[in-house]
């Protein structure tokens, strides 16, 4: 299972979303958007908007810190 | 749909609403923290220097702490919308979201301020798509691309000066010849090459396809249009109050701003109000933390005479 975060340093929940990735023991990949601009337009690219975070899973992706949808795909419940 | 009872539901998890659960709580009030995000406006500015015991913190991580240490003492949060709060004829209240409904003795209304909107065509279409109302937040997205700024006050000409050091181009879009902010930072935009100012203009509409691609621009003056290309636009023409659970309910100002006296207490009883979201005209972290503190200690002594009272 591949994990991408798209994130930016000032974000709450984008913190959120990795302590809760850390806390699961799930191994992530975390993108700075505000440094990366090929990674910005990535993430819009499959995101379809520019909100952070953006959470890719092998390809499903979820916007924002979207615990029950995240839990689904993460396979957790 | 959940329900459950509280002593005390605060609306916002912004500074005042936290500091408000983290009094209430250590007074052995079951609280509860109902709000649509985490952290509030504090949340959105990269760093803070006037938080007394704090040299320098980003507000995202002093938002997360400040949850955590409301965590410790056993405050609920609930991350949902507030759509209403009522009074019952038990005098208790209820706070209603699209999820759930929850009752509570006291209400502590503390969900600040939100932008102000354009009202054009468009704008809710594209937001999060390229209009944005935070340039803090959602400049880096902007590297190298065409942005406009529309306002003419010290936050729109903050943000073209930080837009302009990360985009390729800036426009400026204000419906006057002259702008509010401070003259000091118009002489600096002026100085800078991919600055554009476009004046005594307003934006008619915003258009693209998935994404923003075009803002329509009328000439206040000529009444001609024309269109601006650009893949962000950040709307910075100041802040209101959402007075959808307040009007009618409490006493509001002429702005909106929850009327409340040196206690935190509004026109009905048992409903308190802290932070920017009163009429207190200091908006600022360190006096919506106070104002938390002194709304959590007042509903805690309402509360008290209530249980005795009912």
């Amino acid at each position: 299972m591949k994990v991408l975060v798209y994130s930016t340093s000032s974000c709450p929940w984008c913190v959120r979303v990795k302590d809760f990735l850390k806390g699961k023991k799930i191994a992530f990949t975390d993108i700075d958007v505000s440094e990366d601009e090929s990674a910005a337009n990535e993430m819009v690219e499959k995101s379809g908007q520019m909100g952070v975070p953006v959470i890719d899973v092998d390809g499903e992706i979820i916007i924002g810190f979207d615990r029950p949808k995240l839990e689904k795909v993460l396979k957790l419940k | 749909m959940k329900s459950k009872i509280y002593d005390v539901i605060i609306v916002g998890a912004g500074p005042a609403g936290i500091s408000a659960a983290i009094f209430a709580a250590r007074r052995e009030l079951k609280t509860l923290v109902v709000s649509k995000d985490l952290g509030g406006q504090a949340a959105l500015s990269p760093m803070i220097e006037n938080y007394p015991g704090f040299e320098k913190i980003s507000g995202a991580e002093l938002a997360v702490q400040m949850e955590k240490q409301a965590k410790n003492f056993g405050v609920e949060f609930i991350y949902e919308n507030v759509s209403s709060v009522n009074q019952s004829e038990d005098k208790k209240f209820s706070v209603k979201t699209d999820e759930g409904e929850y009752n509570g003795t006291a209400v502590i209304l503390a969900f600040g301020k939100i932008p102000r909107e354009l009202k054009v065509p468009g704008e809710q279409q594209f937001r999060g798509k390229g209009v944005s109302y935070c340039a803090n937040c959602d400049a880096p997205m902007f590297k190298n691309k065409t942005v406009a700024v529309i306002g003419g006050g010290d936050s729109a000409l903050d943000a073209a000066h930080y837009l302009a050091q990360i985009a390729k181009k800036v426009y400026l879009v204000h419906r006057r010849d002259e702008f509010r902010g401070a003259e000091s930072r118009v002489l600096k935009l002026k100085s800078m090459k991919n600055v554009e100012f476009v004046l005594s203009a307003t934006v008619k509409e915003f258009k693209g396809d998935r994404l923003l691609r075009t803002a329509v621009i009328e000439n206040l003056k000529t009444g001609s249009a024309s269109d601006l290309a650009v893949e962000g636009a950040f709307v910075e023409v100041g802040w209101e109050f959402d007075t959808m659970l307040t009007k009618g309910f409490v006493d509001i100002d002429e702005l909106g701003r929850v009327i409340i006296n040196y206690v935190g207490e509004t026109s009905r009883q048992g409903i308190f109000a802290a932070g920017d979201v009163t009429n207190v005209p200091y908006k600022q972290i360190t006096v919506a933390v106070g104002q938390g503190a002194i709304a959590a200690l007042q509903a805690y002594n309402y509360i008290h005479n209530f249980s005795t009272k009912h």
